[in-house]
């Protein structure tokens, strides 16, 4: 029986998408706790506040991430949920896990929190919703030694990496995604579970240019797979896409009929640097002038594949933030060998370049991407001693992106300029 | 690092009991050595934290250090 009257949350049942207050009117007939998440909902809703507080010192002894506190501002009306502590649990690389081990944490969070989980949050992470500080220790430590499972990154420490599903099962995956994921999660594992930084930290890989984990819009340290060398083109493949024997896109927008294929209007004329043309029935591409935006690939996938170059780009800065501006990272490294074998010391090399002057410089509360914007991208390219490129500008044809440093300019900033201009009068 | 590593442990513990608010970034410990590196003063902190001696607070985006009784009274007055 419900607890609360809440009859502005009852009109979200009413249309014909699936309703979040249902699913907990029902997790409440097991957790009676969440009546009391909805009657303070419900409460929210009426004053136009929240009534969540969240941080606090709640968290398992040797960790200072995965467990972030919350608590009700009004916890004598709503004793269920007076503290309602969410846990992060790491998820495995590329997100595959059994529903053995799903149905497991389930029972484990039904045993001790509130039943209610977020699978999964932005980050990744299996998020479980609502305990108590009392829970956590013997939560964490069946977790541990009977489910092998860690708890995910909070906090100012290192998020948990994330990556897309890379070779497993893509095709156009430049390299390992989860196995560059896992390396970095298992060596960094300080960095994941105890503060380390001004602020959060995140990594994502992509195995390709379609970047399906979002790297460069969300992670301060997007790992994006790139190519080298040429656009691999089957020219047979080609002439039969324009005969229609095989579905564009691989089929995937087949719910409507497009009409006939045509590749001059759905293809060529679609590249943004304009680098592709026929001549008769053959496909040329201008691979130098190739921005790596994947509409071609993926429009054609029978027809064309990335080059066998393979590497990343690293792109450095992006912030999805809800209350402030979301910034895009900016591509710092144009192209990287991921290598396993040297255990990706390329990759930790420019990482622990960033971690030692972010530290140094960046202010509290202030993401990568922001500290970059405040100093200046030249001054950060030079901390990772990359030579700036005409890529690394939006529009270097009028932004004058090179600067002259006193010990590069002959007699420096104190020459006589007078004396100078006499001998190179313009 | 100009201080040991036990003369910074002293040093942060002294900034984190005199420090006007209870919580303190680990930037605010920089100052205790500005020779030492950012990362040895964040181990030096995580370690008097394993010790007992100092707790993280975290605000679920940030967290913070502090000193187990300053910290404690004051999460008590919230409640």
């Amino acid at each position: 029986m419900p607890k609360h009257d809440t009859p502005m949350l009852d009109e979200l049942e009413k249309g014909p998408w699936p309703s979040f207050v249902t699913d907990i009117k029902r997790q409440a007939a097991q957790s009676p706790q969440c009546w009391d998440i909805l009657g303070q909902l419900e409460l929210s809703f009426k004053d136009k506040i929240t009534h969540w507080k969240h941080g606090g010192i709640v968290g398992v002894f040797g960790y200072g991430g995965g467990i972030v506190g919350r608590y009700s501002d009004v916890p004598k009306q709503f004793p269920g949920v007076a503290h309602f502590h969410t846990v992060r649990l790491a998820q495995p690389s590329g997100m595959y896990y059994s529903t053995k081990k799903m149905r497991a944490i389930c029972d484990l969070w039904q045993k001790y929190g509130s039943g209610m989980t977020n699978m999964h949050g932005s980050t990744g992470d299996l998020v479980l919703l609502g305990t108590t500080t009392d829970q956590l220790e013997p939560m964490f430590y069946e977790m541990t030694h009977d489910l092998n499972q860690d708890l995910g990154g909070s906090g100012s420490n290192l998020r948990t990496p994330s990556c897309c599903l890379g070779m497993s099962r893509c095709e156009w995956s430049c390299y390992d995604t989860q196995a560059l994921c896992h390396f970095l999660t298992m060596h960094y594992q300080d960095e994941i579970h105890r503060p380390a930084f001004p602020y959060k930290f995140k990594f994502k890989f992509s195995g390709c240019p379609n970047d399906c984990v979002a790297a460069i819009a969300r992670s301060d340290f997007a790992v994006i797979g790139t190519w080298k060398d040429d656009i691999r083109i089957d020219q047979a493949a080609v002439k039969g896409y324009m005969k229609g024997d095989f579905k564009a896109n691989a089929g995937a927008h087949s719910g409507r009929d497009w009409g006939k294929f045509n590749i001059q209007t759905e293809v060529v004329d679609l590249c943004p640097t304009g680098c592709m043309w026929m001549e008769g029935e053959t496909l040329k591409i201008d691979n130098a002038n190739c921005t790596r935006c994947m509409h071609c690939i993926n429009v054609m996938p029978r027809a064309l594949r990335p080059g066998v170059e393979t590497g990343a780009t690293i792109c450095v800065g992006a912030k999805a933030p809800i209350l402030d501006g979301a910034q895009f990272a900016t591509m710092t490294i144009p192209f990287m060998k991921i290598d396993a074998e040297s255990e990706y010391s390329d990759v930790v090399d420019a990482i622990e370049k960033i971690w030692d002057w972010w530290m140094e410089v960046g202010k509290n509360r202030e993401r990568v991407g922001e500290t970059i914007q405040r100093v200046g991208l030249p001054t950060f390219l030079t901390v990772m001693g990359v030579d700036i490129l005409p890529q690394h500008i939006r529009e270097p044809r009028s932004n004058p992106y090179v600067f002259w440093k006193e010990e590069e300019v002959e007699g420096g900033w104190t020459r006589d300029v007078k004396e100078f201009r006499k001998r190179n009068a313009q | 690092m100009a201080l040991s590593k036990e003369e910074l442990k002293a040093a942060i513990l002294e900034k984190a009991k005199t420090a006007p608010k209870p919580q303190l970034y680990i930037k605010d410990f920089y100052a205790c050595d500005p020779d030492a590196k950012p990362r040895d003063v964040k181990n030096i902190a995580n370690d008097l934290v394993k010790e007992g001696k100092m707790m993280f607070w975290s605000s679920g985006s940030t967290t913070m250090y502090a000193m187990p009784d300053r910290i404690k009274n004051e999460e008590t007055r919230h409640e």
